[in-house]
């Protein structure tokens, strides 16, 4: 059962899920999922491709409406126009203009968290190590290089929560190394952030992670409490385990 | 509203448009050559040439018309030869020796109209109607001078303009409507489409940006590109620049000259306000395409029947009862007739017609933009 977890000031959880559930017709994408999640921590979403994850994701951004339950992001009901100002979105495809210019698409999502563009998109470009691509047309860069600007747009206006959907499908390992340690640092400064991942190797860089299947959450915890409690040295062999009694409690 | 945002929208569309080189070709180029085109074929098509070939069935008062018939042939340009029989006349039309057949009856000079036979290919009904007009022409020059009756001289007036021979007069601004809608259509429904399915609009719809500024920078942003359109379409319509020779190169003109009666910046609103639907129209369809070429697919479905109904070609008083109402839902009908008011008659914002006209475009693209921006749901970006 998904434990709740409360800021560690005892304060509102920055992330809030109430019985919150998706159909698509008879399939149960997210089904009756409850936890709270606080300020200051990564939260590792995992579970195969198809579990639901990205459902979840976008019912906690606000992006669709829930069949039932409901979601609140630092106190506020989603869809809430006002608190998207304060969230930021990496979607699982790069979600930029390959049109424009790196730095046109910095401008582009700057302007649209309504944040002052030149400092931020300085900043942003130069943690995502494209500064010296500004003017590169989006269109001719590999695919790494998109995926760091599409994180660049997600965190321009320094968003207190954070949801990153597969942030790291596509990235070479220095990369991916580069961008944990990146989430890191936002999360020690008080931010929160959902990553979404079917890699379990990433697991053990969260500070919690929620096992997603079947649109449920089937366990939460640290990597070392999931992989105690189900008696593993394996994340993967939890993951099953944990699959196991799920469909054994049905 | 935000303006900002809104204003960000804007110059992120036409940055794209911008650098898009097909698109601009489209926008500018195919207008041009296609307008251009249609000119050039309604005012240089060929008249059909007549080869008559005369079956006298009436012996000799048949003999008298068959001499005053070839007269009044070849004065046309026509060539005329005989056959002794319809049989042998047709196989001639069958094989292309001939394209029309003109059969005198045997009871040819007694009392009573007789009855003169055309016969033609029937492979082309448009192309025969003007071989059955030159036989008809011919055969009324000879009943006049048989007769010694001047048949009367017909004089063209019209209540707007002046009458003109130049074909395209009347096209023109159906044209200019019909292109500024169609390419504003295609383009903004295609570059929707991208930004549904690249994953774009996923993530802006995740910043606090509305559905109003979403439609509001995109129909700013399609908008400046249909008003250098248009501006470009006109002067091409409209104008005429003489280029003088030079070298071996003759003298020649550019634009294709039609004359325009009103005020054409009042023509110029008019498609503006129809392109500006277009873009909506666009948005709005986008919502039910997967692909790029669904988007064209729905050109049969959303464009060709505007096409035929709005008076591009058929003028709506002459569609089928059944088929009129539908032209009055149909906003180029009212860009077409809007233009026509302001290129024919002449009219300006005293006109009632205009006026009309000038109203639905704003109502439906209003209607447009608020059906549009309802498709643009965080729920199904």
């Amino acid at each position: 059962m998904p434990t709740d977890a409360m800021s560690p000031g005892g304060g509102a959880p920055a992330i809030r899920a109430v019985g919150l559930a998706k159909r698509f017709g008879l399939i149960r994408a997210v089904d009756d999922v409850t936890f709270d999640l606080v300020s200051g921590r990564i939260y590792g979403l995992l579970g195969p491709n198809g579990s639901g994850k990205t459902t979840l994701i976008r019912l906690l951004a606000g992006l669709t409406h829930a069949t039932a339950g409901h979601a609140e992001v630092l106190g506020a009901t989603m869809p809430s126009r006002t608190t998207l100002e304060r969230i930021g979105y990496m979607t699982q495809s790069d979600g930029v203009y390959p049109a424009l210019s790196v730095e046109e698409n910095a401008r582009f999502f700057a302007s649209m968290y309504g944040v002052s563009a030149d400092g931020a998109v300085e900043e942003s470009l130069a943690l995502v190590e494209l500064a010296d691509r500004r003017r590169s047309l989006t269109g001719t860069l590999s695919g790494g290089q998109r995926r760091r600007l599409s994180l660049a747009c997600a965190v321009i206006h320094r968003p207190p929560v954070l949801f990153l959907d597969e942030p790291t499908v596509g990235v070479d390992p220095l990369l991916r190394v580069q961008f944990w340690s990146y989430f890191r640092s936002l999360a020690d400064g008080g931010a929160t952030i959902v990553v979404s991942s079917h890699v379990m190797d990433e697991a053990d860089r969260c500070d919690e992670l929620l096992f997603v299947r079947a649109g449920k959450i089937i366990a939460r915890g640290s990597s070392r409490e999931l992989r105690d409690r189900a008696g593993t040295t394996d994340l993967e062999q939890a993951f099953l385990r944990f699959a196991g009694d799920a469909e054994a409690a049905r | 509203m935000s303006r900002r945002r809104t204003i960000a929208l804007f110059r992120r569309v036409a940055q794209e448009i911008r650098r898009d080189r097909p698109s601009i070709a489209l926008l500018f180029i195919a207008p041009i050559v296609i307008t251009g085109l249609v000119t050039f074929i309604l005012r240089e098509g060929q008249t059909p040439q007549v080869d008559a070939v005369i079956v006298n069935m009436a012996a000799t008062p048949g003999s008298v018309y068959t001499s005053a018939l070839t007269t009044a042939l070849e004065a046309e340009g026509a060539t005329v030869t005989t056959a002794p029989d319809v049989v042998t006349a047709e196989s001639m039309v069958a094989d292309h020796t001939a394209t029309v057949v003109i059969v005198l009856p045997a009871g040819l000079g007694q009392r009573g109209a007789p009855t003169i036979t055309v016969i033609t290919n029937g492979m082309d009904p448009s192309g025969e109607g003007s071989q059955v007009a030159a036989a008809s022409k011919a055969l009324v020059s000879v009943a006049s001078s048989i007769t010694g009756i001047t048949p009367p001289t017909i004089v063209h007036e019209t209540v707007y303009g002046t009458p003109s021979s130049d074909p395209i007069t009347n096209f023109a601004p159906a044209l200019v409507a019909f292109f500024a809608y169609f390419f504003v259509y295609i383009l903004t429904g295609v570059s929707f489409l991208r930004e549904r399915t690249g994953g774009t609009l996923e993530r802006l719809m995740a910043t606090p940006v509305t559905r109003g500024e979403i439609v509001g920078g995109y129909t700013l942003g399609f908008g400046v590109f249909a008003m250098i359109q248009v501006a470009l379409i006109m002067t091409w319509v409209l104008g005429t620049i003489r280029v003088p020779s030079i070298g071996p190169i003759p003298e020649f003109s550019v634009g294709l000259g039609i004359s325009v009666a009103g005020n054409p910046l009042l023509a110029y609103v008019v498609v503006i306000l129809a392109a500006m639907g277009a873009v909506s129209l666009g948005i709005f369809l986008s919502t039910f395409a997967r692909t790029e070429l669904q988007v064209i697919q729905f050109i049969p479905i959303v464009i060709v029947p505007q096409f035929l109904l709005s008076g591009v070609l058929f003028p709506v008083a002459t569609l089928p009862e059944l088929l009129q109402p539908l032209s009055f839902v149909m906003p180029l009908s009212y860009a077409v007739d809007g233009l026509r008011q302001v290129f024919i008659r002449g009219a300006d914002l005293s006109v009632t017609a205009l006026q009309v006209d000038l109203l639905v475009l704003t109502g439906f693209a209003i209607l447009f933009a608020v059906v549009a921006s309802r498709t643009i749901r965080r729920d199904v970006a």
